[in-house]
């Protein structure tokens, strides 16, 4: 293993991403009054393209958009190109880490269509007011974004909260909404993030062309030890990502990522997110305290290596001795483990598990840390003197790092991120969540 | 590398936990801070409170638009409760910057200290613009978890 190797990512990648540029300027500046230099950079973009399959839709789209006219389908074009872009530096960043660690690519497997129902017809409604105020966001520019512009979409947000189908739109929507709201009131031009609100407006962009497909999953069973989870939050919704091994019946141990969301508030934190995701995933928010392992019957288990948790199909198991697994599993990956669908792809979603021994820690970290949660289970000082941890290999600002998810001091259970959800599980009457669930109970019945 | 050109930035201040059984909801939103208030008497009614950023404004009144009897051309008590709660929910940095006060955010100990940069008067906005939003707030607690992939929450860290 050799993550110092890592220092520099390859030269196709970062002039893949000084190509972005060109776009994520304008996305600043406003696509309703594109500056000669704008234009020249867009038209830059699209000789990039020439020979692809979006080469005759780019130059449409930029054509149409120099002569004003706006259509959704242009900025989706722009946004599929962009997402092309980074789709291929994340191969290019994938290969790179998989040289220096010795591993295989990783694998998706192919599984069958099964009997999913499509999503209901108001889905098409609001993903088309979707991408009409996206193009909105794009025409004014992030630089000049004003109330007028962001709050009338709220409405559909908020119907769109209730439709399963619609989680990772609503999610991503949600969040970036959220993130523009909070510049108000401005002063003068807004400061924008810009790579970062580029990619946001970009994928859900990308999210909103159609309705989405029906998951398809096959069932396993086996057991499973959990290595590490990270946390991720906006104010409106938490996610509970855990990574572990799963040692399938006939087959051999190949690496997975199970995930809980759940819709919260601002108030609700810390250990007061482990009440919500105890709502559907018990067994897996107590398995991270103890460090049980957990059986599994026929759970579902998707293509990129996710499990849908349903928790009536796990028990948990005798205690595991996790870290000391991962060091063994990971110094050879399987290349049956976590990954993103080619449509998905994007350097700062690469999420590739890695084990960092205590001797590759000899003068700190292989690697800059990362990307750590707020969250009293893990803190960036555990990394001082650890026997080894469990962490992500991450890209981000065109460098490598890491975000440990689980770190060995020693002691019969490692700190690990989420570790600490099970307290707050219990539940307390007077938790914040206890007070809102009971007067959402209250006020929401009365209302319907 | 330059934020500019990162695609995971981590905010710099958070919104805290805080209990919520006498203000249950406090939200900066759209230029204003606006919420919901317990009423110290009447364990069913709920006063409906703002500040608007830049003019100073503020209403109160019940979610029926009943006026709040305690504002008289000053904030009463259930205003001065939401600053007092949004100085715990947001921090004195997000909340001066949010209200566009000119108050010092390292000065201020407590809500009510806000009060004075306060500029503006009683200004009646209808209580259903604000309870709607608790009702939305109410909503997020209820909904069922998911356990679908979401990838997109891997640009989302706190």
């Amino acid at each position: 293993m050799a993550l110092r190797d890592l220092k520099t990512p390859p030269a196709s990648v970062t002039e893949a991403s000084a190509a972005l540029d060109a776009l994520d300027d304008a996305l600043v500046g406003g696509f309703g009054r594109l500056s000669a230099a704008n234009l020249e950079a867009l038209h830059g973009l699209h000789r990039s393209f020439a020979a692809t399959p979006l080469a005759g839709e780019l130059a449409a789209a930029i054509a149409g958009i120099s002569r004003s006219e706006f259509l959704d389908r242009h900025f989706l074009v722009l946004a599929a190109a962009r997402s092309a872009v980074l789709g291929a530096m994340h191969d290019a960043l994938l290969a790179q880490a998989c040289a220096a660690l010795g591993r295989p690519a990783p694998e998706i497997e192919a599984i069958a269509a099964g009997a999913g129902q499509a999503a209901p017809p108001q889905v098409e409604v609001w993903l088309e007011s979707a991408r009409h105020w996206l193009m909105e966001l794009a025409l004014a520019g992030f630089a000049n974004l004003e109330l007028e512009i962001l709050l009338p979409f709220q409405a559909t947000l908020d119907a769109m909260s209730s439709e399963p189908a619609l989680v990772r739109q609503h999610a991503l929507l949600g969040g970036f909404l959220e993130e523009m709201l909070a510049v108000f009131p401005r002063r003068g031009e807004i400061a924008a993030p810009r790579r970062r609100w580029a990619d946001l407006w970009a994928r859900a962009l990308v999210l909103a062309a159609g309705a989405p497909e029906p998951l398809r999953s096959r069932p396993t069973s086996g057991s499973l030890t959990i290595y590490g989870a990270d946390l991720r939050q906006h104010d409106h919704l938490a996610t509970l990502v855990v990574y572990g091994a799963l040692a399938e019946e006939g087959a051999g141990t190949r690496l997975v990522r199970a995930s809980v969301s759940a819709s919260k508030v601002d108030v609700i934190q810390g250990a007061e997110l482990g009440g919500l995701f105890a709502e559907v995933a018990p067994n897996l928010v107590a398995a991270l305290a103890s460090g049980q392992r957990l059986t599994l019957t026929k759970a579902p288990l998707l293509g990129c290596g996710d499990l849908i948790w349903e928790d009536s199909r796990t028990n948990l198991g005798a205690k595991a001795g996790a870290l000391v697994e991962a060091a063994k599993l990971l110094a050879a990956a399987p290349a049956l483990r976590p990954c993103l669908a080619p449509a998905d792809r994007h350097p700062a979603l690469i999420d590739e598990l890695v084990f960092v021994p205590d001797s590759e820690c000899a003068g700190g970290p292989p690697l800059p840390i990362e990307r750590i949660p707020t969250t009293e289970d893990l803190l960036a000082t555990d990394l001082a003197g650890n026997k080894g941890f469990v962490a992500l290999l991450r890209f981000d600002g065109g460098a490598w790092g890491l975000q440990p998810l689980a770190i060995d001091k020693g002691k019969p259970l490692p700190r690990m991120v989420g570790a600490g959800l099970a307290a707050g599980a219990k539940g307390h009457k007077s938790s914040s969540l206890a007070t809102l669930k009971e007067r959402a109970g209250k006020l929401l019945r009365k209302k319907s | 590398m330059a934020k500019e050109n990162r695609s995971v930035i981590q905010p710099r201040s958070l919104a805290r936990a805080r209990k919520v059984d006498k203000v249950p909801f406090v939200e900066l939103y759209a230029g204003r801070l606006q919420g919901v208030v317990s009423s110290g008497s009447d364990e069913d009614r709920v006063y409906v409170s703002y500040f608007e950023a830049g003019t100073g404004n503020f209403y109160c009144s019940t979610n029926n638009n009943r006026p709040c009897g305690g504002l008289r051309g000053s904030p009463c008590k259930h205003l001065a409760s939401l600053l007092d709660e949004a100085l715990l929910q947001y921090g004195a940095e997000r909340l001066v910057h949010g209200l566009g006060l000119s108050a010092e955010p390292d000065k201020v100990k407590r809500g009510g200290d806000l009060l004075r940069f306060i500029k503006g008067g009683p200004h009646k906005i209808e209580a259903g613009v604000v309870f709607s939003r608790f009702l939305t707030y109410l909503h997020h607690v209820s909904v069922k978890p998911t356990t679908a992939p979401i990838p997109e929450m891997g640009w989302f860290v706190r």
